[in-house]
């Protein structure tokens, strides 16, 4: 257990990279970020700049350096940085006119990018271009009513790299889910000329989309979302072909409430489904492709139940 | 499909209030986060405390004790060691040295018995006594079960030979034995000891007949009356006929010798020759396999399989494999008796006696708590080509599926890692893409450890990993400036951008400064040095100060001019390279020849004119500009000296 101390409702947590680093962001409108190497807990920040419930954290890759973004209520998302031992607020963004609800970090192969979805409906892009300038690009009216959740595709390296010349970037091709309140989850594609174009719209839900996550790559062709909604239900999305086109959705299962959220273990084989009747369960795809509930963590009051039996496994 | 025989598990967090909030939750690299919150985004939340506490699960927390560390580490090399022999193994020999692995393996699980045994008897508090007591008699269930999987699956030994390796598993097992007749044969008077009886009755149970027969001798000698019934008891155990190995006989031979003999035992228990020493008259019953007689040893023989064993043994011991399950079953309803129901462990031997691999493995995944187990045995038995051979959909991926799941437990440890690449190595399919996937999450505290991580991925061509790593090591250097370090991060990675970077960092450093840091690395780039323009740049900019510093000034000079020339130079850097040239402008002989003169002339000119001019906002720029302007005269004099007397010594040159 680590003990935040937040003095409100805590909306999310995130463990870094490496799972030596944690960051909490509550309604108390703060982000604590805490060093849990070993088991401990030390508190490292207390980062106040938000003047509303903050929603999520994400963290970007180690690579940039220690950076952590974070989105509230109030409109705005910060990127924090750790400079010299210390963090601090690097930079503001403050283009949107109503609570940004989700941020995501691209894949670190397409440089510092970070998205960012809020209840104006609109998508902004952040992409970091040096000394301490960032550049926005803004999807304006991507879900009516407003966007929930936002997930990066894993970078696909297109064709075959051989060892490009010194100083070339391989041309990725760039792709996020979003999911919002028209109950829709949208696929978006940068195109050559740097904008940002609807792909795809898949639609299922009968009601608002909380949350889509993007599964990391194992190396096979295919490409798999997961996507839960206010109607109870989470599909996962499955597309085979390397083009992108034809998605189709599987119903893993019809909870009796809304489903928040969904998150894919580092290696795609779990996926962990957080909402209906207060327990996050776990779901991991059999043989034949079914999908089979493996664990479900609940809540309650009592005995402290240490370690999760995992053992179940689909032969046959 | 099949369905799930149980419910899924559940784990309750304490201290969440179930009724009023939901949990969030996400994934670590190793463990599972999970808060209490509430997903209806309004901003004022209800102002009711909730729990400020955010929960860490992990899996098999047990598994990383120190004890079973030395597991994994030993049967990681055993496993290695299946996986590389796998080529050579062909024949005849092929299942000898498979069961030679097998041995192996549960040699090393008895070795961790052993010291977990150690550990928990020395343990300070009781509780953690238990829980090292609870997973001794985990690992010698798990042993208990290889062993008998040894016999059946891998050995497959046939009728005949199949009892008495059960007969040797048995014996490992119950092991009451030893100390039992340690304790009678101590005693003054042994057969006067109070177990005396029991001890014989297990020797028998356990088919030792020859112990029986030298405790019965002493039974003999101390009391005469019983002599001869001894004797004669004896005389049956001595005779009773028994496969050896290496024996020749077939198995018919074998079967009409024991029914003669099974016919001349039951003549003696119905002559009543025992019938005045109970003891005696249970033990010939149990010889000839009376049920009955067997199941009042219920204690002696301490659970079902022995119970099994010895009905076999003394009532069909040339039973075939394929008859071993409804032995099997019926014992495990006697011996049981309607009072208890199985437990797992009963429920994984049963699956084993009905040489069902596949429910074996499953249910044994349920009943432990790590992948430890079902891992190894899975691995083993593919390669004995028994999964394959069940004609199931996908034989070799559930070997993979173990495999997988074991090693990506190992990387949530800070050094069992490394074991885990390896097994990764081993699953062809998925193996590889989960190694990247994990080999990037691993924290890199040390320099020794990135090294290790790095080499492992150089190994395998990895070289996105490699490229992320370094990229991650070279940032870090740079913000705790350690410049060197960086570039060799970068070149390692061969990452020109970032190299570039860090060559500018070089420069400006020097503009400040006015010398080079760590310039052992620089002045040993060699071919590295072409990794990206600024670099090459930097490379040779330090060769010329080092050429300067040998005073081999024409060839630094020439050096120094094509650095401007070749474009590679940047430009914010002329001046300072213009400036170097001022002392070689300056010496007594000439050095820049017309020509190259009138080159450093244009570059100075080049550079100038894209000036702008300041507008003198304030006393800073204006010191600035005039320490600029003062340099850019002091060129323009120096190399229009110097043009003179280059123009002079070669026009004078050529006069001759």
């Amino acid at each position: 257990t680590v003990d935040t101390s937040h003095e409100d409702m805590i909306h999310d947590a995130q463990m870094d990279y490496y799972g030596t680093r944690l960051a909490t962001c509550s309604s108390d409108r703060s982000v604590k970020i805490f060093d849990v190497r070993n088991g401990g807990q030390i508190l490292i920040a207390d980062l106040r700049g938000h003047e509303g419930p903050v929603w999520q954290v994400a963290w970007a890759h180690p690579m940039y350096g220690n950076i952590l973004a974070s989105c509230s209520y109030d409109r705005k998302v910060i990127i924090w940085r750790e400079e010299n031992g210390t963090w601090e607020k690097s930079h503001e963004h403050a283009g949107h006119d109503s609570s940004v609800n989700s941020v995501c970090w691209a894949p670190h192969d397409y440089g510092l990018i970070l998205a960012c979805g809020s209840s104006d409906g609109a998508i902004s892009l952040l992409t970091y271009t040096g000394e301490g300038q960032w550049e926005v690009k803004k999807i304006n009216n991507a879900h009516t009513i407003g966007c929930n959740a936002v997930s990066w595709a894993p970078a696909v390296i297109p064709g075959s790299l051989i060892d490009q010349p010194s100083g070339q970037k391989p041309n990725y091709i760039k792709k996020f889910a979003s999911g919002g309140c028209d109950n829709l989850i949208k696929l978006w594609k940068e195109e050559e000329d740097g904008q940002w174009k609807e792909e795809q719209k898949l639609e299922a839900h009968s009601d608002w989309v909380r949350d889509v996550a993007w599964a990391p790559s194992i190396g096979l062709p295919t490409s798999t979302i997961a996507s839960c909604s206010q109607d109870g239900r989470v599909f996962i999305w499955t597309c085979d072909d390397a083009s992108g086109n034809t998605w189709s959705p599987k119903l893993l299962h019809k909870f009796n409430d809304v489903v928040w959220h969904v998150s894919w273990s580092i290696t795609a084989n779990i996926l962990a489904v957080s909402g209906g009747d207060n327990k996050v369960t776990l779901w991991k795809e059999s043989v034949d492709g079914q999908w089979v509930c493996i664990s479900d963590v609940n809540k309650g009051q009592g005995s402290v139940s240490a370690s999760v039996t995992e053992g179940q496994q689909n032969e046959q | 499909m099949e369905e799930l025989d149980g419910e899924p598990t559940v784990t309750l967090i304490p201290g969440v209030n179930s009724k009023k909030h939901q949990m969030c939750f996400d994934w670590g690299p190793g463990e599972m986060l999970v808060c209490e919150t509430s997903f209806n985004k309004k901003e004022k939340s209800e102002m009711v405390p909730s729990c400020p506490f955010i929960y860490i699960i992990r899996k098999d927390v047990d598994v990383y004790s120190q004890v079973l560390r030395k597991l994994f580490n030993e049967s990681h090399g055993i496993f290695v060691g299946l996986q590389r022999i796998e080529e050579e193994l062909t024949g005849k020999s092929r299942k000898s040295q498979l069961v030679r692995v097998s041995k192996n393996y549960r040699s090393v699980i008895r070795a961790c018995m052993e010291e977990m045994h150690q550990v928990a008897i020395a343990a300070k508090d009781p509780a953690s006594g238990r829980q090292f007591s609870s997973q001794v008699s985990i690992l010698s269930a798990m042993e208990l079960i290889w062993n008998l999987c040894e016999i059946l699956f891998i050995e497959v030994a046939p009728a005949g030979p199949l009892l008495l390796h059960l007969l040797d598993w048995v014996r490992l097992h119950v092991c009451e034995v030893d100390s039992l007749s340690a304790d009678v044969l101590g005693s003054e008077n042994p057969s006067k000891h109070e177990s005396f009886w029991n001890l014989v009755t297990i020797l028998v149970l356990q088919g030792r007949l020859d112990e029986a027969r030298q405790m019965l001798s002493k039974e003999a000698d101390t009391s005469p009356a019983s002599a001869g019934m001894c004797r004669i008891m004896g005389e049956l155990m001595r005779t009773m006929p028994i496969l050896s190995p290496g024996n020749t006989q077939t198995l018919t031979e074998l079967e009409l010798k024991w029914q003669h003999w099974h016919e001349e035992c039951e003549r003696y228990l119905q002559d009543c020759t025992f019938a005045s020493n109970p003891h005696l008259e249970s033990l010939c019953k149990i010889m000839l396999g009376d049920e009955a007689a067997l199941l009042e040893q219920k204690e002696l023989l301490s659970n079902w399989y022995h119970f099994l064993v010895t009905r076999l043994l003394y009532s069909n011991p040339t039973v075939k494999p394929i008859d071993l399950q409804y032995y099997a079953q019926s014992s495990l309803d006697l011996f049981l008796g309607g009072e208890s129901s199985p437990e797992p462990l009963d429920n994984i031997l049963m699956a084993a006696f009905e040489f069902d691999i596949h429910q074996v493995i499953k249910e044994c995944s349920i009943a432990l708590s790590n992948w430890w187990f079902v891992a190894h045995l899975t691995d083993l038995l593919d390669h004995c080509k028994l999964l394959q051979s069940h004609n199931l959909y996908f034989g070799s991926n559930m070997r993979e599926f173990l495999l997988l799941e074991y090693a990506s437990g190992l990387f949530a440890h800070p050094s069992l890692w490394q074991l885990g690449v390896d097994y990764f190595d081993y699953c062809p399919e998925l193996g590889r893409v989960s190694l990247e996937l994990h080999i990037e999450r691993i924290p890199l505290n040390t320099e020794q450890k990135a090294l290790k991580v790095l080499r492992i991925c150089e190994q395998r061509q990895m070289t996105e990993q490699v490229r992320s790593i370094c990229k991650i090591l070279a940032m870090k250097a740079v913000r705790n400036n350690r410049l060197g370090s960086a570039l060799s991060w970068s070149i390692r990675a061969k990452d020109a951008a970032f190299a570039t970077l860090v060559s500018d960092r070089f420069l400006r450093d020097y503009c400040e400064r006015g010398c080079f840091s760590d310039l052992d690395l620089i002045d040993n780039l060699g071919p590295a040095m072409m990794l990206s323009d600024r670099l090459t740049f930097l490379g040779k900019y330090r060769e010329f100060h080092r050429v300067y510093g040998e005073k081999r000034f024409a060839d630094a000079a020439s050096l120094l001019l094509s650095l401007m020339t070749s474009q590679i130079a940047p430009r914010s850097f002329w001046m300072t390279l213009l400036t170097d040239a001022l002392p070689l402008l300056e010496q007594k002989q000439v050095i820049f020849s017309a020509e190259q003169t009138y080159e450093l002339m244009q570059c100075l000119e080049d550079l100038t004119s894209g000036k702008p001019v300041h507008g003198g906002s304030d006393t800073q720029q204006c010191q600035d500009d005039d320490i600029e302007t003062t340099k850019v005269e002091m060129l323009r004099l120096a190399l229009a000296r110097n043009l003179a007397r280059a123009i002079v010594r070669e026009g004078s040159l050529e006069g001759s």
